[in-house]
């Protein structure tokens, strides 16, 4: 495996570490607020549900980048 | 299946003699659901309740204060009482229990009362009994100020340097000083004030006489007697409990039915002479309704259908095959859908087994869940959403088993074979020769797994949109279409992802070669990255639609039906994930249990790896990729079609647990 690969895979993993950080401090706040919601009124699981991943968004596009790092490493 | 059970709007009308017999009818044929009537006019009102509702309710307010005095609000009887024995003994009941209840229960407060102030007593008289001092001898002096309470720190020299006439009787204790300070009138502000400088806190002495350490065991035997008073009033609460318990409950579930139907016409139109129930009833049972009318009102009460008015939604009974039925509990937890919209229960119930299978893809954990699933249905017979989760568990655990032993032939983290790429690797070979080989290696093939959730991720959402197109093209044929705008994008995309995928996997290229084979196999290179001329064309052809039929903020969503898509992967993350814990584990204590040659060591080893793998692969395992497999289906596929906020079907009618009526 020559440098150019390793980087390209360090750069994979930095790619889904970091955006996977940001979904998580995203999905902290969303979340709290949607288990409260849910206590409330069950009926808000799903709408709460919803909410919650729409940060997930950020480590999906992580996740993308990545994977066209490591098909290409 | 995919629609909900076919209602029609129906009146029920009939003379107001039949009124008993009809909502009797209705109650025990459950399949009307009441409109209620809010617009009472010159000719119809609302009706008055049924001439036994007070007599009724006022037997179960005495039924319930019962239940509160015996402490019976948790009690499940057994057995179920018939309505016929209640009804024949309740009245007499009623009389000898409500005396007896009430005298005991109020027995039992007044000595439980008159022990808990005996107790504050004896802890108030036990600062003092150091002391010596009568307690009467505390107040009652023309010339002198007594203070007793307790201070942080004793207070003697403070008092001393200011106050020349006092004395002083204290208690040093762990936290604090218990002090008796008694002083002339004349200093009575300045002790006050240095006390209050200490934390002084006032105690008051029971008004009593004598020695308090006499007082104390005069207490104490005082209380000893009243406990065993309280332990008779007990006893005799306790038998009136076994005797009367399953009596009392099954009564206030029969009483409390008999209130609900009562109170019925409250919620009906009535004239004065006839009664109009409005209301909802599923297409196929009108009949039903007709002949026990029929028969039990004497041609008094008749059945009509009629045109329901414009915007009236009706209520939704989900129609379900019984092997589907258990995954309308996923739909408890979103919202009911609205009566014109698509069912969804069938495809949670093909797809939840089949991502969740995937996803633990192991045989061994697999019957775990199975066990797991099976046991919940017969365990908790009592809770009918957690025995529909049951049967939930059950299905994946199933599919579960079945992706282990076929795809994965891999059980509790252990393959039946060593994996060619790592031949030393500890497997099942060791026990016996399991005659199945992988399909797929978790650990290995990886970009297979990746093109197998991918290919899922767009038949679903593919057919997330083809439900999309039937809910809205009733409606509205622009939003119809741009739904098929959104499948073209989707196609576009899902081409795109299989042309970068390219030979790579054996899904891509059986996709491409037999399914994608009729479009034109242009390509070109878009920054370094494959891309197919078609798919181009059809995500731009889609997205021009979008801004006509959606508007143009439509637009943002396509980046977001990417990452849909993309989503698909945690397929096959959450499966390579727990495949390399499992892993991880086993490569930590199958060389303390095969190869440390102490029995000891293997045997702590073994437990270590059981407790290791149930709690972090088994447990946890299935907890996130239930949670992953139905978040699949709520957000990516619900999102496509899904709208919700219909009402339930909530049928007049009641549901005995303890109470049995024969006919």
């Amino acid at each position: 495996m020559d440098i150019g690969t390793g980087l390209a895979l360090v750069g994979a993993g930095i790619a889904v570490g970091v955006a996977g950080l940001g979904t998580g401090v995203a999905q902290a706040q969303v979340g709290a607020a949607a288990v409260g919601a849910t206590a409330e009124n069950p009926k808000m699981f799903g709408r709460g549900m919803i909410l919650m991943v729409i940060s997930e968004t950020i480590v999906i596009f992580g996740l993308a980048i990545a994977f066209l790092l490591y098909t290409k490493a | 299946m995919l629609r909900p059970e076919e209602m029609t709007r129906a009146v029920v009308v009939g003379s107001i003699e039949s009124l008993d017999a009809t909502v009797e009818c209705l109650y025990e044929l459950g399949i009307l659901h009441l409109i209620d009537f809010t617009q009472p006019d010159e000719e119809f009102k609302l009706g008055e309740p049924l001439s036994k509702a007070s007599d009724t309710s006022q037997k179960l307010l005495k039924l319930r204060a019962m239940i509160r005095a015996l402490e019976l609000e948790g009690h499940r009887p057994e057995g179920k009482l018939q309505v016929k024995d209640i009804n024949k003994t309740l009245e007499q009941a009623l009389v000898t229990l409500d005396l007896s209840t009430s005298s005991k229960a109020e027995a039992k407060q007044r000595i439980q009362s008159l022990i808990r102030e005996r107790e504050s007593e004896i802890k108030v008289l036990d600062l003092v009994r150091t002391f010596g001092v009568p307690v009467e001898q505390y107040d009652g002096y023309e010339s002198i100020t007594v203070f007793l309470g307790t201070c942080r720190h004793d207070p003697e020299h403070a008092l001393r340097e200011s106050i020349r006439d006092y004395e002083i009787l204290k208690l040093e204790r762990k936290s604090d000083v218990v002090v008796a300070v008694f002083v002339a009138n004349e200093y009575k502000l300045e002790a006050s004030r240095i006390l209050a400088d200490y934390g002084f806190q006032e105690v008051k002495l029971p008004k009593l006489k004598g020695d308090p350490e006499k007082l104390i065991s005069k207490l104490t035997s005082e209380i000893a007697d009243l406990a065993k008073d309280l332990a008779r009033t007990e006893h005799d609460i306790e038998s009136i409990r076994k005797k009367f318990a399953n009596f009392i409950v099954a009564s206030e579930e029969h009483l409390a039915i008999e209130v609900m139907k009562a109170e019925t016409p409250l919620r009906i139109a009535t004239s004065a002479n006839s009664f109009v129930i409005d209301g909802w009833i599923p297409k196929a049972r009108i009949e039903e309704i007709q002949t026990a009318l029929d028969s039990l009102c004497c041609g008094l009460a008749f059945v009509e259908t009629i045109p329901p008015a414009s915007g009236e939604e009706p209520p939704v009974k989900l129609k379900n095959p019984k092997p589907v039925r258990p995954f309308e509990f996923f739909m408890t937890l979103v919202s009911t859908p609205k009566y014109e919209e698509v069912d969804p229960t069938l495809v949670l119930f093909i797809t939840f087994p089949l991502f969740f299978g995937f996803m633990i893809g192991d045989f061994g954990f697999g019957i775990g869940l199975v066990v797991a699933g099976a046991l919940m249905r017969l365990k908790l017979k009592n809770s009918p959403d957690l025995q529909k989760l049951g049967t939930i568990v059950l299905a994946g655990g199933i599919m579960a088993s079945i992706f282990g032993l076929f795809v994965f032939a891999e059980a509790f983290g252990v393959p039946f074979h060593p994996p060619e790429a790592n031949p030393d690797e500890h497997s099942w070979e060791s026990v016996a020769n399991i005659p199945i080989h992988p399909m797929l290696d978790k650990m290995h093939d990886i970009k297979e797994m990746l093109a197998i959730s991918l290919l899922a991720g767009w038949l679903h959402l593919t057919l997330g949109f083809v439900f999309g197109f039937v809910n809205t093209y009733r409606h509205s044929m622009k939003h119809a279409i741009a739904k098929v705008a959104w499948l073209v994008v989707l196609f576009g995309i899902f081409v795109e992802l299989m042309t970068i995928a390219g030979n790579n996997t054996a899904t891509s290229e059986t996709v491409n070669t037999a399914l994608l084979s009729f479009l034109p196999d242009i390509e070109t290179v878009i920054g370094g990255v494959k891309a197919s001329v078609p798919a181009l064309i059809m995500v731009l052809g889609g997205v021009a639609i979008l801004p006509f039929t959606e508007g143009a903020i439509a637009l943002t969503e396509v980046l977001g039906l990417f990452t849909n898509i993309m989503s698909y992967m945690r397929l096959a993350a959450l499966a390579t994930g727990k495949g390399a814990v499992a892993l991880a584990f086993n490569t930590m204590f199958f060389p303390m249990i095969f190869d440390s040659g102490n029995i000891v060591v293997a045997a702590i080893g073994a437990v270590l790896l059981v407790i290791a793998q149930t709690f972090f692969v088994f447990i946890l395992g299935a907890l996130s990729s239930g949670i992953q497999a139905v978040r699949l289906n709520y957000v990516e596929f619900f999102l496509k079609f899904f709208e919700g906020g219909g009402t339930d079907f909530a049928p007049l009618g009641y549901e005995r647990k303890y109470s049995v009526t024969t006919r």
